[in-house]
């Protein structure tokens, strides 16, 4: 049994309007492959673990009420530097023109 | 490349110089992805006009090449090697391998058949 | 008299001596409801790297279902699906030097027929609350209607609109976009106009 032409195309245009889809009946490169396509982006930005909250954090959250608190790290750490600046095993203080200071010591 | 990196960084886990292009490489990529899509829609839409296909073609070639996804590079999340990373774990063959001997990865285990 | 004496014997075998594990498994076999018409609702994939683990929690569904009163299909064991990565011991010099290590994820399906949605949710949400450690779900929920889909529609309308306002109150434009002018500006811009496609004549000019 044939049906004309004219009809399938009204079936095909029907169709499309309930699905909300393109009525492109002469195959038209209308692009809309890029239309249907998934961004990639947020799964590409999460590839790498984000940074959770730290003991810093907390601290500087809590710095208005007052409360005493104790980093053991950051203690510990304040506490090598010091042993090391009485040393004299510290870090040199910095220099305003260190990049000019570097390239003529390179010249000679 | 400077433009585009954050103020403050925002990984938590292992970071490397190279991780940290890759990181912003990502971010750009995702924060420009629908601007590009909408310039690959107008180049492959032959309905519209030839100009403004032509234009949009230029346009999305004179974007930062930053904002592209083959500049992405799968990185070792524990050690920042590039190569060999496996997709799953995100880990690099090494680290996997140390991960799965020490059974920190749920169901992995030695394999022989 | 013998025969009595074998009777005896017989019941009282439950009291004196333990059945064996296997006739056991038989006696506490998880009940299940007869399906009336057999139509899938619910798929339930359970997803594991051990044995116990989904067995269990399979066991522990069907139970659950039983006294929901829905009519359950499975376990069925699904394929395992086994991933296999090959890794150098050390650099690459030593490349003929190789480990393999494997992951076997085990699949069990379990399909609820005929239920109520209603029962179906409150199923999944008592799985969901007494999940077990090592065991991944995933549900393929399929809903039917009655034939007048229209008239529920309409009538679900308002509650639809009021969940979505403070959505649809947030849609527009992006504030940083690179082109602000309105849309007619754009199409009446010199690059529309100088070209006089197909497109540009439906307007008028």
């Amino acid at each position: 049994m044939a049906v004309p032409y004219n009809r399938l195309l009204d079936l095909a245009k029907a169709q499309c309007r309930i699905f909300s889809l393109n009525f492109n009946p002469e195959r038209l490169r209308l692009g809309n492959k890029i239309l249907r396509q998934r961004l990639r982006g947020p799964s590409q930005a999460a590839w790498y673990p984000k940074k959770t909250v730290s003991f810093r954090d907390l601290q500087e959250t809590y710095k208005h009420s007052g409360l005493t608190m104790f980093d053991e790290y950051e203690d510990d750490r304040e506490e090598a530097i010091q042993i090391a600046r009485l040393r004299g095993k510290g870090r040199p203080p910095k220099k305003r023109t260190a990049p000019e200071l570097r390239s003529a010591k390179k010249k000679k | 490349m400077s433009q585009f990196r954050l103020k403050k960084l925002d990984l938590g886990g292992f970071v490397n110089t190279r991780i940290l292009r890759d990181h912003t490489k990502r971010r750009t990529f995702e924060q420009f992805e629908p601007e590009r899509q909408a310039l690959r829609y107008t180049i492959r839409n032959t309905s519209l006009p030839q100009r403004v296909r032509a234009q949009a073609q230029l346009q999305l070639a004179n974007m930062h090449s930053n904002t592209r996804s083959t500049q992405i590079k799968n990185r070792c999340v524990e050690g920042g090697t590039a190569r060999s990373v496996i997709r799953a774990f995100r880990l690099g063959r090494y680290q996997f391998r140390m991960q799965a001997l020490a059974g920190e990865l749920p169901g992995v285990r030695k394999a022989s058949w | 008299m013998s025969s009595k004496l074998q009777k005896d014997r017989l019941d009282s075998i439950g009291s004196k001596a333990r059945l064996p594990r296997s006739v056991q498994a038989v006696y506490l076999r998880p009940l299940r409801r007869q399906a009336v018409y057999g139509l899938p609702v619910c798929d339930l994939q359970l997803r594991s790297y051990s044995v116990r683990n989904v067995e269990f929690f399979a066991d522990f569904a069907v139970r659950a279902a039983y006294y929901l009163k829905l009519p359950v299909s499975g376990p069925i064991p699904l394929p395992r699906m086994v991933e296999r990565w090959t890794v150098p011991r050390s650099n690459f010099v030593h490349k003929k030097s190789q480990e393999n290590f494997e992951r076997v994820t085990l699949r069990r399906l379990i399909q609820i027929k005929d239920g109520n949605p209603q029962v179906v949710q409150a199923w999944l949400a008592f799985l969901r609350k007494n999940a077990f450690y090592g065991v991944g779900m995933k549900a393929n929920v399929w809903e039917h209607e009655s034939l007048d889909v229209v008239e529920n529609m309409d009538k679900s309308l308002p509650e639809v609109e009021k969940t979505l306002e403070p959505y649809l109150s947030q849609f527009g434009q992006r504030k940083d976009t690179k082109f602000h002018p309105s849309i007619p500006g754009i199409l009446d811009s010199e690059r529309f106009i100088a070209y006089k496609g197909p497109l540009t004549t439906v307007r008028g000019g």
